[in-house]
């Protein structure tokens, strides 16, 4: 799955809650029973695995509650907004108020998703344009245009150019595509005003829209505009719409109704929400958000008659476009290329995280947004053992080197080195459990040769240095003898904070035409009588679905060590035995490789 | 005394309310002004003095997500349009630390993920088939999605925050129940508001009726919306996937191998072979696909009435040229799913072709469909029909197109010209067939049905049909008896003439931005469940709707609890139109 293979993932203890919680309607469902299978082994094709599975990379640790805490399960705060493009750090009151994205001057372009520079139009030889264009055009710092540099596309193609080369979020808002200018949600607030004032109301549609008809946010901001009309002149008391509404303490009707509730007058009450019911109405011009549609599309196929699939956006240009509010609702329209929008860049975040359990934090950024680095960090690779997979190459055998993006030979058996680091200052007592074969249709079979050990502390590296003698001879001992052979049992190899052991691996064939004989046989050996009509009925010769041909190991890892008790309650009432047993468990999925097909 | 214990009330919300609330309600108070409402209290000043704000919770933005079956929405309410859109695909359902599709030379393999009926199945979140599907895996995606939403849209961290829910109302029960565990457990909203989406749209557009006719993914779905509730519901398997395949199909069908190898016809053939990625085909969809004006076109001009003039001028002069156009227009389509990369060209005109099939099937009488598949104008048609007569009056002046199949250029228009078409030659009459036919279409029999009563037996069948059309009539013309229920109702209502009767379309600003709209507002929402409560029982401590006392509701809300239910904890709370267990 991961480019590297061999590769190793770990689940997140948090998520076997949820994977394995009763009254989850789960025995019904055929994919949970996967789960169940084998005692509960753990299955790393499921569709769910692929949620609760993280590289170690990802995982952080929480030292108060001993626990490997996943993206899942953390309690983040944020602590810094800023824009990746311009690395300005934006105060969380714009989030709110401006967007969630760079009001400055970063745009990304809108076919390729590359930065978009703003340069001087003249820069760019285009007669046509520049005829067209008649204001004092030919003196640099003329219009300017956001242009890319690497697909080339120009905001000249949807007919946008800017009079200033700052600030070009704020212009941008006030142009359409083709030039034309609308009016900001701001100035026709003003404008709204205005017309109030001047007692003019009626009117007041033919100034807001103009001639392109009323964008979607003028729409939404004349809605919201008419339903607080009435909703203040109408009552909370029976009408439909507002039946529930309007809880706030802060409005008049509530008041008035709690004054109603309290003066006793039930029936007060009663006769004045009556005599107001209904009292909303619904929406009757363009001002109050009310817009006929234009169904007529007829341009628009015209459009796609002659331009054809280049002039529309494929699906993820599209998905990337931000919601476009300065047009009336544009349906279908919004495939063309002349629609696209420069697309500002998303804020980001630096967060810190906590854990959900303890609150206490386990991952605290430099808030500076120039530095990457973290003040607080506990990542998990500093206390959980870390799994390396390498295929055995004995020396004495023949000089066949597998490469790491070989295929896996089907059938033929593959010596694997697990080789487990320590991190901790303590030595940890490891054992290991896998399914013997491994879950999906393609069984492989798997033989941990030795599934418990211990691995010395993760001591100083000159303390090692200093007790050198003592470590080489060993070292000659065990991995110095060519002729050494994997014996179950034993170690391969073992160093400082570190220890090998093999993993015997049997890949499965992946003809779908031996499938049922593969477990039958199976099932005889190890005399599953009860496992064999199952299997045998649910034969599966469907062809190859897609990574079915990765051979994943999951192997449960269950981690053990002895720590000085520093709890206070501890230390005095047994000194002696001052020492605290920790454990820690979870599934691992050792990723081999793919298997090969056709034989 | 009064003032006191008003005062005191709020106390008990205090933590609910911040700063930015409480500023919130003046541009309401503002915009009575212009209203001509009469004078308003202008807020009080005692609010802010007992208005602690609270920094345990996030400053009180509710969040807004609406899910589908192929992306959800997020955003704050308040705001016109969702902040982010999260699609479903392949790429959300990879592990983490998953790069394969940044690797060079990375081709998708499209036709192994497609294996065993799943074309597709990955850019969906659900299907409403329930059998057979993990809620485990709904809840992950849920879950992921969201996460992504949040951290990459709505730039939150992870403190408790009210969230309402925008889901259709006949979302199967489990499907709901994954969708709110996964919510509750993973991102600890203090309670969770449900919204009806058909609802939010008439909202958004500003009516309290209409007919909702959502070209979802899935199905098409006809609502009609009366007063805010949903009345009446239709469905039809017609939708954007529908779309999608018979692109597929379509495209099969051109591809040079194909033809050559005749495997025109195993394209079509029951388990569908396919040839071409979801990716692509949904791809050619959405970009190429038109829909043909009605080829009502003459018919439709005579009728006139119901219609826009305008539309229809322009109709019959793009006839006209697209006549000369036709021949010529010629589209390049590059495929490069199938193994050798394959282009080709298709006119222009045949591109219409899967949204024909897809959405009208004209090739075939209207009675060779069964329920769950009607084609969309005339499930249209039959919602309008099987709506009460006042309901459908109103409904059929709010026609609200939805959906994504409502980006198909020219379907909309389609399907409103073929409805008023049928209305146009059937009315409403219930009763279709060669008879009804016969009769309308003979003058001589017609007169004698609206005349007198006829004589002989025929005579009294027409006598029948002739009410029926005096029923419709009658209903617009007669003169209202004096109802003191009527009278109260249209009291206080403005005097201005409703649009009524007439066919219309009108423009929604969308299921999200209704949501937002109606957050803002401080609408409740009929069904809110509580954190605490939901943990407890799960979906199955839902009441129904009926016996949630919506007074005892209100009253709790003004009374101790405020709007912290929940602190009473017994308070029953209820799923609304979604129903109980």
């Amino acid at each position: 799955m991961s480019p590297i293979t061999p590769y190793t993932y770990f689940q997140c203890p948090c998520s076997d809650s949820a994977l394995f919680r009763p009254g989850d309607g789960s025995p019904s469902s055929p994919k949970n029973r996967d789960f169940g299978d084998e005692d509960g082994a753990f299955d790393p094709r499921a569709p769910r695995a692929n949620y609760s599975l993280y590289p170690l990379e990802y995982l952080l640790y929480c030292e108060d509650c001993h626990q490997i805490r996943c993206p899942r399960c953390i309690a983040e705060e944020i602590a810094t907004f800023y824009c990746p493009s311009c690395l300005f750090e934006v105060p969380s009151s714009n989030i709110k108020s401006e967007g969630n994205r760079c009001t400055r001057s970063c745009f990304q372009c809108p076919v390729c998703i590359a930065p978009l520079s703003v340069t001087s139009f003249e820069t760019q030889p285009d007669p046509n344009l520049l005829g067209a264009q008649d204001h004092s055009a030919a003196h640099h710092g003329g219009p300017y245009v956001l242009n890319c540099s690497y697909c080339n596309w120009s905001s000249t193609e949807t007919g946008v150019k800017f009079d200033k080369s700052n600030g070009i979020h704020g212009q941008l808002a006030k142009q359409r595509n083709g030039g034309t200018t609308r009016l900001t949600a701001k100035e026709r607030k003003e404008r709204r005003k205005e017309l109030v004032q001047s007692g003019g109301s009626a009117q007041g549609s033919d100034h807001i829209a103009d001639e392109h008809g009323i964008d979607m946010e003028t729409q939404f901001a004349n809605l919201k505009h008419f339903y607080q009309t009435q909703l203040s002149s109408s009552t909370s008391g029976g009408s439909g719409f507002s039946g529930l509404g309007e809880l706030g303490f802060s409005s008049p009707t509530s008041l008035s109704r709690i004054m109603s509730i309290y003066t006793g007058g039930g029936s007060l009450h009663d006769k004045k929400s009556k005599s107001r019911l209904g009292n909303m109405r619904e929406a009757l011009e363009e001002d109050e958000g009310l817009i006929v549609a234009n169904l007529d599309e007829s341009a628009a196929i015209e459009k796609l008659r002659s331009e054809g699939l280049e002039g529309t956006i494929d699906t993820e240009q599209l998905q990337n476009q931000p919601p476009n509010l300065g047009e009336p609702h544009l349906h279908g329209r919004t495939r063309f290329t002349s629609e696209l929008r420069p697309i500002p860049y998303l804020l980001r975040t630096k967060r810190s995280k906590r854990c959900p359990v303890c609150r206490h934090i386990i991952s605290k950024p430099e808030a500076k947004i120039q530095t990457t680095r973290f003040r607080i960090r506990l990542i998990a690779g500093n206390y959980v053992p870390s799994i390396t997979i390498r295929p055995l190459v004995l020396p004495g055998s023949s000089g066949f080197i597998q490469h790491p993006d070989a295929l896996l030979q089907p059938l033929r058996p593959i010596q694997y080195m697990l080789t487990f680091k320590n991190p901790i200052f303590e030595t940890v007592k490891i054992s290991l459990a896998t399914p013997s074969r491994t879950p999906g249709r393609f069984a492989s079979k798997v033989t941990v040769l030795c599934p418990q050990f211990e691995i010395d502390a993760n001591t100083d590296v000159w303390d090692e240095a200093l007790k050198d003698d003592n470590r080489r001879k060993r070292k000659g001992e065990e991995s110095g003898n060519p002729h050494q052979q994997p014996e179950v049992g034993k170690i391969w190899e073992r160093g400082r904070n570190w220890v090998s052991v093999i993993v015997e691996v049997v890949p499965a064939s992946l003809r779908v035409d031996l499938l049922e004989a593969a477990p039958d046989e199976e099932g005889d050996e190890e005399g599953e009588a009860s496992e064999k009509p199952k299997v045998k009925r649910e034969v599966d010769r469907g062809p190859l679905r897609e990574d079915e041909d990765l051979l994943e190991i999951p192997m449960f890892v269950r981690v053990e060590w002895e720590v000085d008790a520093v709890g206070e309650e501890l230390g005095s009432s047994r000194d002696k035995e001052a020492k605290e047993k920790r454990e820690l468990a979870y599934w691992c999925v050792l990723g081999l490789g793919r298997v090969a097909q056709g034989n | 005394m009064n003032e006191r214990m008003a005062g005191i009330q709020p106390s008990g919300m205090l933590p609910h309310r911040s700063v930015a609330n409480i500023k919130s309600p003046p541009p309401l108070g503002a915009g009575s002004g212009p209203g001509g409402s009469g004078p308003t209290t202008p807020t009080r000043p005692i609010i802010s003095t007992f208005a602690s704000p609270s920094s345990l919770r996030a400053e009180e933005d509710v969040i807004i997500v609406e899910f589908g079956t192929r992306k959800v929405q997020v955003g704050f309410a308040g705001d016109a349009a969702p902040r982010g859109t999260v699609w479903f695909g392949p790429e959300l359902q990879r592990r983490v630390g998953d790069f394969r599709e940044w690797q060079p030379g990375y081709v998708p393999d499209w036709r192994k993920s497609a294996l065993g009926g799943l074309w597709g199945a990955e850019y969906e979140l659900w299907c409403n088939e329930v059998r057979g599907q993990d809620m485990g895996l709904v809840r992950d995606r849920v879950e992921r999605a969201l996460r992504e939403a949040f951290t990459k849209y709505l730039l939150i961290d992870s403190r408790p925050r009210r969230m309402v829910c925008v889901l259709p109302s006949d979302l199967p029960i489990p499907l709901l129940s994954a969708v709110l565990d996964s919510v509750f457990t993973r991102f600890q909203p203090p309670t969770v508001s449900l919204l009806s989406p058909t609802v939010s749209l008439a909202v958004a557009a500003g009516v309290r009726s209409a007919l909702v006719v959502d070209l979802g993914w899935n199905e098409t779905v006809v609502t009609g919306v009366y007063e805010y509730r949903e009345v009446y519901r239709a469905r039809s398997i017609r939708g954007g996937r529908k779309l999608t395949e018979q692109t597929h199909d379509f495209l099969a069908r051109h591809i040079p191998q194909t033809e050559e190898k005749g495997k025109a016809e195993s394209a079509q053939s029951v388990p569908r072979e396919h040839v071409l990625s979801f990716e692509e085909c949904n791809g050619i969809a959405n970009r190429l696909v038109w829909c043909k004006p009605t080829s009502l076109g003459m018919s439709m001009a005579e009728l006139g009435e119901g219609l826009p003039t305008v539309q229809e001028h322009e109709e019959s002069d793009e006839e006209s040229e697209n006549a000369t156009r036709k021949t010529r227009a010629v589209v390049d389509i590059t495929l490069t799913s199938p193994q050798p990369a394959v282009s080709f060209q298709l006119p222009f005109e045949s591109l219409a072709e899967p949204c024909e099939t897809a959405f009208f099937d004209s090739r075939y009488s209207a009675c060779s469909f069964d329920d769950e598949e009607l084609p969309v104008h005339l499930l249209v048609y039959q919602s309008l029909l099987k709506l009460p007569l006042d309901v459908r009056s109103i409904c059929m002046s709010r026609i609200i197109f939805t959906g994504g199949g409502a980006n198909v250029l020219g379907l909309r228009q389609r399907i409103f010209d073929e409805v008023s078409h049928l209305v146009q030659t059937r009315g409403w009459d219930p009763v279709t067939g060669k008879g009804v036919d016969q009769l309308r279409s003979n003058p001589k029999l017609k007169k004698r049905g609206t005349g007198q009563a006829g004589n002989g037996p025929v005579g009294v069948q027409q006598q029948n049909g002739g009410e029926q059309d005096g029923v419709w009539h009658d209903a617009a013309n007669v003169t209202h008896e004096s109802d003191p229920i009527e009278e109260q109702l249209k009291k206080g209502t403005d005097k201005r003439p409703r649009v009524e009767g007439e066919l219309r379309a009108i423009e929604s600003v969308g299921t999200w931005s209704g949501a937002s709209l109606m957050t803002h507002l401080k609408i409740a929402a009929v069904a809110t469940i509580d954190r605490e409560l939901w943990l407890q029982h799960g979906v199955l401590g839902a009441c129904k709707p009926g016996d949630v006392d919506s007074k005892a509701h209100q009253r709790q809300s003004l009374g101790a609890g405020g709007l912290m239910r929940g602190a009473g904890g017994s308070s029953s709370w209820t799923l609304g139109v979604w129903g109980t267990m």
